[in-house]
C-alpha cells in the first residue's frame, strides 16, 4: 500500500504537470481546475503516506550501470518532507487561482508548479544520490523559470539567473560528493554510508562532508551565497511562499540533517556547520532591520531561520532542526502568502507606503499576525517551541558565544516582525487608497496555514518518534510532546531567550524613540542595506559565470561541418581512453 | 602485410568511412551532406558484412546489413525531403547561411 502512495506522490504532480502543459494557455479556468485538482490529489497522497513512514517501504526502479537502481525510501524525514512539499504547493495554488487571476500564460506557470512540487517530493524521497541530484536540479530549473515567470521584467530575469547560477555553482558540490560515494563504494545508494561512515577513507569523507556543506548553503542561501534569495522576490508571491520559504531552500537542511550520521566525526564539519548558519542568522537578521520592502524583509527572515536549522544541525539538535523546519514552512509560508494578498491589493511592496491596512483587511491582519508572533518565538506558537529546542540543543556541549549570538538573533528576530506588522498594518492609513480583504481562494490557503501555525507543535511527540524508528543511524532520543513541552518550560535557557524576545518586542514597538541610536549606527545600518559586501561578491560570480558563458559561444557556431568536427575529436579521445585503460 | 581478401575489405570500409567523414567536415551543400552520410553508411554496411564472415555468421551479419538498408534509405528520402523544404523555406542550402547561432 505504502508503495502507492509512495508513486502517487511524485508521479501525481508531474502528471498534472504534463496534463496543464497540454491544456495549453488559452483556457484560464481550466488551468486553474486542472492544477488545484492535481495538486490537491498529490497533497492528500502525500498525507496518506505519512502513516506508512515507520515502515521504509522501498520502491525502486533497476536502471542498472552507473546509476544503479533508482531507489525510494519513505522513511520519516522523507515523508514529512515531501508532505510540507505537496500540501503547501496545493495550498499554494489554491491561493494562485485569486493571486494570478487574469494573467497571460497560466499553462507555463502551473506546469512549472507542478513540475517542482514532484521533483522536491522525489529529491526527499530517494536514496540515491546521484538521483537526488537529479531531483537537486530539477527544483533549480523550475525556481529559475518561476523566478523570471514575468519575462518581460528585466529585475525579474536577472533575478531568476542569478538564483541559478549560485545554486547551480553548489550544486557542483553535491554532485562531487555523489561521484566519490560512487567511486569507493560502486554504488549510488547513500543508505549504507549513513550507517557506517567508515566504507569511505577519511580524506574521501570530508571532501564529501565540505562538499554538500556547500551545496546546502548555496540552496538554503546561506552565508556566503545569502544574496540570491532576496532577488528572487521578484517571483510571484506564491512561489515565494511555495519555493522560496517552505519547500526548495530546506533542502540544503535537509541535505545536512540526512547526512548528519555519515559527517558528524569529519574533523571541523559540525564547527563550520554552526559557524555557517550563526553567521547567515545575524546577518540576515539585520539585513531585515533595514530593508523597506516587505517581501525583502521576509526572504531575510527565512534566511535567518534556515541559519537556526543549519546551526541547529551543526549543534547536534537533528530534531530540533527537522522540527523548527516544519514550524517555518508553516508560519512562513503564511506570512507569504499574506503578504501576497496585501500586495496584490495595496499595489506595491514598500512599506513605506502602506501603513493602517489592517482597518481594511482583518482577517489577513489576523493570520498575518499569528505568522509573525511564530516568526519571533512567542509562546504557545510553533515557531517558540522548536526554537526554544534549537537553542537547547545549541547549550549541550556546543560553544557557548554561538549560542549567545543565535540568542541575540531571536531579539533582532522579534524587532524586525514587529517593525514590519506595524509599518504594513497599523499607523494612520495613506488617504485615497482602495484595499479590499482576500479573494476568497485566497482565505481558503489562509486558513490552514494560520490553524496550523498555531497547533503543529503538538506534533512533536509523534513527528520525534517516527524519525527515531525510521532513521536508525541517527540514534534520536524521543519524547512525548509533553514531556518536551514540560523541558521548555523548566529550563531556565527558555526565559533568558523570551526576556530577549521581549526586548527586542519593545524596541520594535518604540522604534521611534531609538532613531538617536539609529543614528549612530547608521554606517551599519547601510552595510547591512548592502548585504555586508557579499552582494558585490555574489554579483562579481554571476557576472564572471555569464562572460564566461559569452565567450564559450564561439564553440557553438551552430555549424554542421563544426559539430562532426567535434564529434570526430571526441571519438579519438574515447578510442585513446579504451586503448590506454583496456591494457 | 599480405592483401588478403579481408584486409582489402577493410581497406574499403576505412576509405568509405574517411570519405564520409572528410565530406561532412568540409561540405557546405545540404544535398551534399546527405550524400556524405550514405558513403558512410556504405562503408558500415561492408563492415557489418565482413564481421559477420569474420565470426563465423554469415547469416547474422547480412540480414543486419539489409536491415541497415532499409533504415539508410529511409533516412536518405526525408534528408532529401527536408533539403527540398530548406530550399524552398530560406531560399539556399548554404548550412553557414542557414546557422542562427552566430552572431
Amino acid at each position: 500500500m505504502a508503495m502507492y502512495w509512495l508513486i502517487l506522490t511524485i508521479a501525481l504532480p508531474w502528471l498534472g504537470a504534463l496534463v496543464v502543459w497540454l491544456a495549453g494557455n488559452r483556457r484560464e479556468k481550466l488551468s486553474h481546475t486542472l492544477a488545484v485538482v492535481f495538486s490537491v490529489a498529490s497533497g492528500i497522497a502525500s498525507l496518506f503516506l505519512i502513516p506508512y513512514g515507520n515502515e521504509r517501504a522501498v520502491f525502486f526502479i533497476p536502471i542498472g550501470g552507473v546509476f544503479g537502481d533508482f531507489t525510494f525510501v519513505a522513511d520519516g524525514l522523507g515523508v514529512f518532507l515531501a508532505a510540507i512539499a505537496n500540501v503547501v504547493g496545493s495550498l499554494a495554488v489554491i491561493f494562485s487561482v485569486d493571486y494570478m487571476h487574469g494573467e497571460a500564460q497560466l499553462g507555463r506557470y502551473y506546469a512549472f508548479v507542478l513540475f517542482f512540487i514532484g521533483g522536491m517530493a522525489g529529491l526527499v524521497l530517494t536514496s540515491n544520490l546521484l538521483l537526488m541530484f537529479f531531483f537537486w536540479e530539477i527544483t533549480a530549473l523550475c525556481s529559475y523559470a518561476l523566478i523570471s515567470f514575468h519575462n518581460d521584467d528585466l529585475k525579474a530575469v536577472a533575478g531568476g539567473i542569478k538564483a541559478l547560477i549560485i545554486t547551480q555553482l553548489g550544486g557542483i558540490g553535491l554532485l562531487a560528493g555523489a561521484l566519490l560515494l560512487y567511486v569507493y563504494t560502486g554504488s549510488n545508494d547513500f543508505q549504507l554510508l549513513l550507517e557506517n561512515p567508515a566504507v569511505l577513507p577519511v580524506g574521501a569523507l570530508g571532501w564529501m562532508a565540505f562538499g554538500c556543506l556547500i551545496a546546502a548553503a548555496a540552496k538554503s542561501a546561506q552565508f556566503p551565497f545569502q544574496t540570491w534569495l532576496p532577488d528572487a522576490m521578484e517571483a510571484p508571491t506564491p512561489i515565494s511562499a511555495l519555493i522560496h520559504a517552505a519547500t526548495m531552500v530546506n533542502a540544503g537542511v535537509y541535505l545536512l540533517a540526512r547526512f548528519y550520521p555519515a559527517f558528524a566525526e569529519v574533523p571541523g564539519w559540525r564547527e563550520a556547520v554552526m559557524v555557517c548558519g550563526m553567521l547567515s542568522a545575524l546577518m540576515a537578521a539585520f539585513m531585515a532591520m533595514v530593508a523597506t520592502d516587505l517581501k525583502r524583509v521576509l526572504a531575510y527572515s527565512t534566511i535567518s531561520q534556515l541559519g537556526y536549522m543549519v546551526y541547529a544541525v551543526g549543534a547536534g539538535g537533528v530534531f530540533a532542526s527537522q522540527f523548527h523546519l516544519l514550524s517555518h514552512s508553516v508560519f512562513k509560508a503564511l506570512l507569504f502568502l499574506a503578504a501576497g494578498a496585501v500586495i496584490h491589493s495595496a499595489g506595491t511592496r514598500d512599506m513605506r507606503q502602506m501603513g493602517g491596512l489592517g482597518k481594511f483587511m482583518p482577517l489577513t491582519r489576523a493570520v498575518f499576525v499569528i505568522g509573525g508572533l511564530a516568526l519571533a518565538g512567542i509562546p504557545i506558537f510553533n515557531g517558540f517551541w522548536s526554537k526554544e529546542l534549537i537553542l537547547e540543543a545549541g547549550l549541550h556541549g556546543n560553544p557557548l558565544w554561538l549560542y549567545a549570538l543565535m540568542v541575540i538573533v531571536a531579539g533582532l528576530t522579534a524587532f524586525y516582525t514587529v517593525r514590519m506588522i506595524s509599518m504594513v498594518f497599523y499607523g494612520e492609513a495613506r488617504p485615497g487608497l482602495h484595499i479590499h480583504d482576500a479573494g476568497k481562494a485566497m482565505k481558503v490557503a489562509l486558513l490552514p496555514l494560520a490553524i496550523g501555525t498555531l497547533t503543529t507543535w503538538l506534533l512533536a511527540g509523534p513527528f520525534g518518534s517516527l524519525l527515531a524508528e525510521s532513521l536508525p543511524a541517527h540514534h534520536l532520543e524521543v519524547e512525548s510532546t509533553l514531556a518536551v513541552v514540560e523541558e521548555v518550560i523548566t529550563a531556565p535557557a527558555t526565559y533568558l531567550a523570551l526576556a530577549v524576545v521581549a526586548l527586542g518586542w519593545l524596541s520594535g514597538w518604540q522604534r521611534g524613540r531609538l532613531q538617536p541610536l539609529a543614528k549612530i549606527l547608521g554606517g551599519f545600518g547601510s552595510a547591512a542595506a548592502d548585504s555586508f559586501g557579499f552582494e558585490a561578491v555574489n554579483r562579481a560570480v554571476v557576472n564572471g559565470t555569464q562572460r564566461a558563458a559569452e565567450a564559450l559561444r564561439v564553440t557553438q557556431p551552430g555549424l554542421l561541418n563544426w559539430n562532426v568536427f567535434s564529434i570526430v575529436c571526441a571519438l579519438l579521445v574515447l578510442l585513446a581512453a579504451l586503448a590506454v585503460g583496456g591494457r | 602485410m599480405m592483401l588478403s581478401i579481408p584486409n582489402l575489405v577493410i581497406l574499403i570500409v576505412v576509405g568509405l568511412i574517411g570519405v564520409g567523414i572528410y565530406a561532412l567536415l568540409t561540405v557546405r551543400n545540404l544535398i551534399k551532406v546527405v550524400i556524405a552520410l550514405q558513403i558512410m553508411v556504405k562503408g558500415a554496411l561492408l563492415a557489418l558484412v565482413l564481421a559477420g564472415r569474420l565470426q563465423g555468421q554469415e547469416n547474422l551479419g547480412q540480414s543486419l546489413a539489409l536491415t541497415v538498408i532499409v533504415a539508410d534509405t529511409i533516412v536518405a528520402v526525408v534528408g532529401l525531403a527536408l533539403a527540398v523544404q530548406v530550399r524552398r523555406a530560406f531560399g539556399t542550402l548554404d548550412l553557414k547561411a542557414l546557422t542562427t547561432l552566430r552572431r
